[in-house]
């Protein structure tokens, strides 16, 4: 049952996303003039490279491209969130109700969702790929592609389940979105998204290793632009994997207690 | 506030059961409570056998609702999208799915729209697929939620012959229904509950709540130049049991009019009534006499004018 309902949550957030061609169209716009504003941002730093260490190992990265990277993971992130809302969206759209009727499990709903805009993301990858193509020469270095193909995959994952935890709050409360949005920059800022960690007090580093996209934005920086191979990323995956059924498991448990507690306090048809 | 306050009651199989109350009743709450979307702050409730807040996965397989007026639908997907895209969420087994989409759909005369975006259809239309919607999962108990609201009257009438020929007396299942119209609730419950100010408190057949609360006979009468003091002393009339003045106001002839519902013991009573009005100063427009309605028994239990 799960998977079937993860198809058909998947299947309908897709229908009401893409309802028509424009949607697509615009979709892929959207990261072409984020890659834009990047490019004319970065353009004096543009031959510039960074010093990046992780472990016992320094990689010289293109700077535009780490924070581009930087830029893809946290747009992800944000979309992770934002699909995570998938019961946000109901609430507003009046179907919350139907769908919690339903015994379908709730994180197959969230799933669907989440996959649901993992191929909106798909897409909208390919419009910031065209960009950096098109505006901005990063210094690509691949020398592994399973291990990118990992890093981007395992830091789907763990975003994901961040984002299902999060998702309790929308449940809980109309007030959801905001909560959501007052994480989001700490979150932005911990995990280094536009500068490297290094740079950051040290007293907040504890908070940055509790976030799935600081290791995610290590592994993904690293294999794409540093040629790193699976074994100098094998800890930040191990971190990732470990992370993803830990958030995983505490998903299930916040919005089960969540769904629980609307009901009692008859929140959930609020708007 | 308590919205409902220690309510007991029991419906069997293939019972169409009536819940009705004025706004603000708990008829709603009740309803939400046993579909495991509400739960209650006491008590307990069990929906054939299991528990609405322990077993509430169990109960959200057998049971569905409709709700009058909410939207509950994807207006971007179509017709049958909607109900393909429920038939997953509730399991129905895959070889079902799609034969039972398509009886649906015929059975509420979708058929010829089923391809069109939700958001293109009319407001009866919607209903319609609400219908569909709860009757996906084949559940064996059914909530309707004032079903009938904003529905022309050919549609809601033909609603109710199929809730009350096809799923309660063909399939045997079990539906509690709450409504607002006293005609809808007459016409299709097997039994009904009075609920006023979250407590329950009347349960019977119509007939039952009949004989228990109202004897004899209503006349049902328009009246102008009413007064307080004549309301009074009608009370006072020895075969007369009951004074009800409605919420109702219209005009003849350049007078306020006002409806009046007096129960008697008899027929015998009817002139005595007529000439105490007349003695009264008062002036009688409209006369009709009748035996009790549920709209009586309505207004008896809560108090409702």
């Amino acid at each position: 049952m799960f998977t079937r309902v993860v198809i058909a949550e998947a299947v309908k957030s897709l229908r009401i996303y893409f309802f028509s061609s424009r949607t697509l169209f615009w979709a892929l716009a959207l990261p072409l003039g984020n890659g834009l504003y990047f490019y004319f941002l970065y353009l004096p730093f543009a031959a510039r490279s960074i010093n990046f260490e992780f472990g016992q190992t320094s990689f010289s990265l293109d700077l535009v491209g780490f924070t581009l990277v930087g830029q893809l993971l946290y747009t992800f992130f944000t979309m992770m969130l934002l699909a995570g809302a998938a019961f946000e969206s109901e609430r507003w759209q009046g179907t919350l109700e139907s769908v919690l009727l339903s015994p379908a499990n709730r994180i197959a709903v969230l799933f669907g969702g989440a996959l649901a805009n993992a191929l909106n993301y798909l897409w909208m990858l390919i419009g910031l790929t065209l960009s950096w193509v098109v505006f901005v020469h990063v210094n690509v270095v691949i020398r592994d592609v399973l291990a990118l193909f990992a890093s981007l995959a395992l830091s789907y994952l763990a975003i994901v389940a961040v984002g299902m935890c999060l998702e309790a709050l929308f449940i809980y409360s109309r007030r959801g979105a905001l909560y959501v949005a007052t994480l989001q920059e700490p979150m932005m800022f911990l995990s280094g998204q536009i500068f490297p960690l290094s740079s950051m007090p040290r007293f907040l580093l504890p908070l940055s290793y509790l976030l799935p996209l600081t290791f995610g934005l290590v592994a993904v920086r690293l294999t794409m632009l540093g040629g790193a191979t699976m074994s100098d990323v094998a800890i930040p995956l191990s971190v990732l994997v470990v992370m993803t059924l830990g958030f995983l498991l505490l998903a299930k448990l916040l919005v089960n207690y969540a769904e629980r507690r609307a009901k009692a306090r008859a929140t959930l048809t609020q708007f | 506030m308590r919205a409902l306050d220690k309510i007991d009651f029991e419906i069997p199989d293939g019972e169409l059961f009536g819940l009705l109350g004025p706004n603000g009743a708990g008829k709603t709450t009740a309803v939400k409570i046993l579909c495991t979307l509400l739960e209650p702050t006491s008590g307990h409730a069990l929906v054939k056998g299991y528990d609405v807040v322990k077993e509430a996965h169990q109960v959200q397989k057998i049971v569905n609702m409709v709700a009058g007026g909410e939207r509950m639908l994807y207006y971007r997907l179509t017709g049958r999208e909607n109900l393909r895209y429920f038939a997953e969420l509730y399991d129905v087994p895959r070889k079902d799915v799609r034969k039972r989409v398509e009886t649906l759909l015929e059975l509420m005369g979708l058929s010829d729209r089923a391809d069109d975006d939700v958001e293109k259809y009319s407001k009866g239309m919607r209903q319609r697929l609400q219908v569909c919607r709860g009757l996906i999962n084949d559940p064996e108990v059914l909530f309707l939620d004032e079903p009938t609201l904003g529905l022309d009257v050919n549609i809601a009438k033909d609603l109710r012959r199929f809730i009350r020929d096809r799923v309660v007396k063909q399939q045997g299942k079990s539906v509690l229904l709450t409504t607002h119209y006293m005609f809808e609730a007459e016409e299709m419950c097997d039994r009904i509950g009075f609920l006023n100010k979250g407590r329950l408190v009347a349960v019977g057949t119509t007939e039952e709540l009949k004989k228990k609360v109202v004897s004899g006979f209503s006349i049902e009468m328009l009246v102008a130049r009413l007064s307080d003091e004549t309301l009074d002393s009608l009370k006072k009339i020895e075969s007369v049991n009951n004074v009800i003045m409605t919420d109702y106001e219209g005009e003849a002839e350049g007078e306020k009019v006002q409806r009046l519902i007096i129960n008697v013991d008899n027929d015998r009573a009817v002139p005595d009534v007529l000439n105490h009005i007349a003695t009264h100063g008062c002036r009688v427009v409209a006369v009709n006499l009748r035996g009790p309605t549920l709209e009586d028994l309505f207004m008896h239990y809560t108090g409702e004018k």
